[in-house]
């Protein structure tokens, strides 16, 4: 492995930029510690999405997080996608890159979403070889992120959180710790999600995501098209008493609203931060 | 137990065909919900995220045809046409050729060229940036060498033809447009130039010189073919003129001169 460390983002609060606040971001350069972009958005040749996160970059420390790498799909990687990837990470050079533990595309055909893994030992090996051939190809380990699931296999041998410490003890990634997608996952498949946050290694984790859940229905579903629920603060704050103070990301992409509001929730964030960090001091 | 390619496998099939059997082999937890509305979860998330970015990318097919109808046809797209790639912002280059055979659009014949129209633009967004073209460079070339050049248009440039006044009709479905929004079909088809300039994408009506004078060029013709064949199309064509409005625009970005060799002039 490399001496590229998986992450040199700041332990503070940062949002997702998308592209309804970028010209904002780049007009007026709100204080925030770092921003966070969809790597898939930024594989393009040229033209004005490329050029404006050039010009973002020079103001801020930049997190690359990626939607279709389909690190558990039972079909090898998509060789171009982590071509473009690599490249990316070569212009941007970001403080950290991450993908989802899931997969998307099967028999060549893909579906465009975060999809759920069985937690058996096969699926392990997939995503523990997929993992490795990213870290080797970018020359720096990669942050895994945990994804809401609205199902689970009969056939699953661990818990998810014994499945992603495996992960992490294997491939030597990091994780991208989901509070909400944990949260999520305990209410739609009834567990304690103190439970789930006690098995992670804390040294691990070098990233957490926080967003809003849509309740209607006999799931929760993680649309990030909400402010963060409140159960949701509160189990951020047992994970930042846990592991300590983390970069942690505001992410919102369905009717995304305006800048404030976005700011706003990572002021939140930043204040249960900074009571860890008072602490730590 | 199926293997992961067996369990993806069925998954898929479960989600794109509702296909009660493949729904069965995926071996889903029940805990309150059955399977089947667990996996309709995933069939809404990814219908709707498709109906999402191809409604950004063909917002004018979406507002001609009207919602319900957009997202039916998307769908149908999406079984007819899968992503096989891995980035979605690049999905929905065959939504035209779906729309020509789908047999609810045919009423309205031109929505095909109108998507063909919308992915040039979303195209022409993303394609690969280029310096603009060196006046002094081209003012140094001696004249007699002027019918040898080949010039060289924007990466991003894309030229399209139609039976359909569809420059109109993608205009007055602009959310920027203010005026009439009646469109004669009976105006007669258009030939169209696609392609980015420092203010974003453009979309410019060509005259018949034009047309042939940009095509000439795409097809990499030295500038003598260029300036006979536009003549040709359109007597009286100004061709000077429209060479410094292309350059001045960027829709064109490079000049090549011809390769000359040592040998070819002293034999």
């Amino acid at each position: 492995m490399s001496t590229n460390p998986a992450t040199s983002l700041p332990p503070y609060a940062g949002i997702g930029l998308r592209a309804p606040h970028i010209a904002r971001v780049r007009a007026e350069r709100p204080a925030l510690a770092w921003l966070e972009v969809h790597s898939e958005n930024y594989f393009v040749d040229g033209g004005p999405a490329p050029a404006a996160l050039a010009a973002i970059r020079r103001d801020y420390p930049i997190s690359l997080h990626g939607v279709g790498m389909s690190l558990g799909s039972a079909d090898a990687l998509f060789a171009g996608h982590l071509t473009k990837l690599k490249e990316l990470v070569h212009r941007i050079e970001p403080a950290a890159v991450s993908e989802h533990l899931c997969w998307g595309h099967i028999d060549g055909r893909h579906l465009n979403d975060l999809l759920p893994l069985p937690f058996t030992d096969e699926a392990l090996g997939v995503v523990c070889e997929r993992i490795e051939i990213v870290q080797s190809a970018l020359a720096r380990p990669i942050l895994l992120e945990n994804v809401s699931a609205y199902l689970r296999f009969t056939d699953d041998a661990m818990a998810e959180w014994e499945f992603v410490a495996a992960v992490a003890k294997r491939t030597g990634c990091k994780l991208l710790f989901d509070v909400n997608n944990v949260y999520v996952n305990a209410v739609n498949h009834d567990f304690d999600p103190l439970a789930y946050v006690t098995a992670i290694p804390g040294e691990a984790v070098a990233e957490i995501h926080l967003a809003g859940f849509d309740a209607r229905g006999a799931c929760l579903i993680d649309t990030h098209g909400a402010r963060v629920a409140p159960a949701v603060w509160s189990l951020y704050q047992a994970t930042i008493e846990r592991f300590g103070p983390k970069p942690t990301l505001i992410e919102w992409d369905t009717d995304v609203p305006a800048l404030e509001v976005l700011l706003d929730e990572a002021a939140q964030a930043q204040a249960i931060l900074d009571t860890c960090h008072a602490v730590a001091a | 137990m199926p293997s992961l390619r067996e369990l993806q496998r069925s998954f898929a099939t479960a989600i794109m065909d509702a296909d009660a059997a493949a729904l069965g082999d995926l071996g889903i937890v029940d805990n309150g919900l059955d399977p089947a509305a667990r996996i309709a979860i995933y069939r809404n998330n990814v219908f709707g995220n498709y109906r999402k970015t191809l409604a950004a990318t063909f917002p004018v097919i979406k507002r001609l045809v009207g919602k319900p109808f957009f997202s039916l046809a998307v769908d149908a797209f999406v079984r007819a046409h899968p992503s096989m790639r891995c980035d979605v912002n690049r999905y929905g280059g065959e939504l035209s050729l779906f729309l020509a055979d789908y047999p609810t659009a045919r009423v309205l014949d031109y929505l095909p060229d109108v998507a063909r129209l919308e992915w040039a633009v979303d195209q022409a967004n993303i394609a690969a940036d280029a310096a603009p073209l060196d006046v002094a460079a081209l003012g140094a070339v001696p004249a007699e060498m002027f019918a040898e050049l080949r010039f060289v248009l924007h990466p991003s440039a894309q030229l399209l033809q139609s039976r359909y006044p569809i420059f109109r009709i993608w205009r007055v479905n602009q959310p920027d447009y203010v005026g009439s929004d009646v469109v004669d079909l009976g105006e007669g088809g258009d030939a169209l130039l696609v392609f980015r300039s420092d203010d974003g994408v453009l979309v410019e009506r060509l005259s018949a010189g034009e047309r042939v004078m940009l095509a000439a060029i795409a097809a990499k013709r030295a500038f003598g073919s260029v300036a006979e064949r536009a003549s040709e199309a359109e007597p009286g064509f100004d061709l000077s003129d429209a060479l410094r409005r292309y350059v001045q625009s960027r829709a064109i970005v490079a000049f090549r001169t011809p390769i000359v060799t040592r040998t070819e002039n002293h034999p």
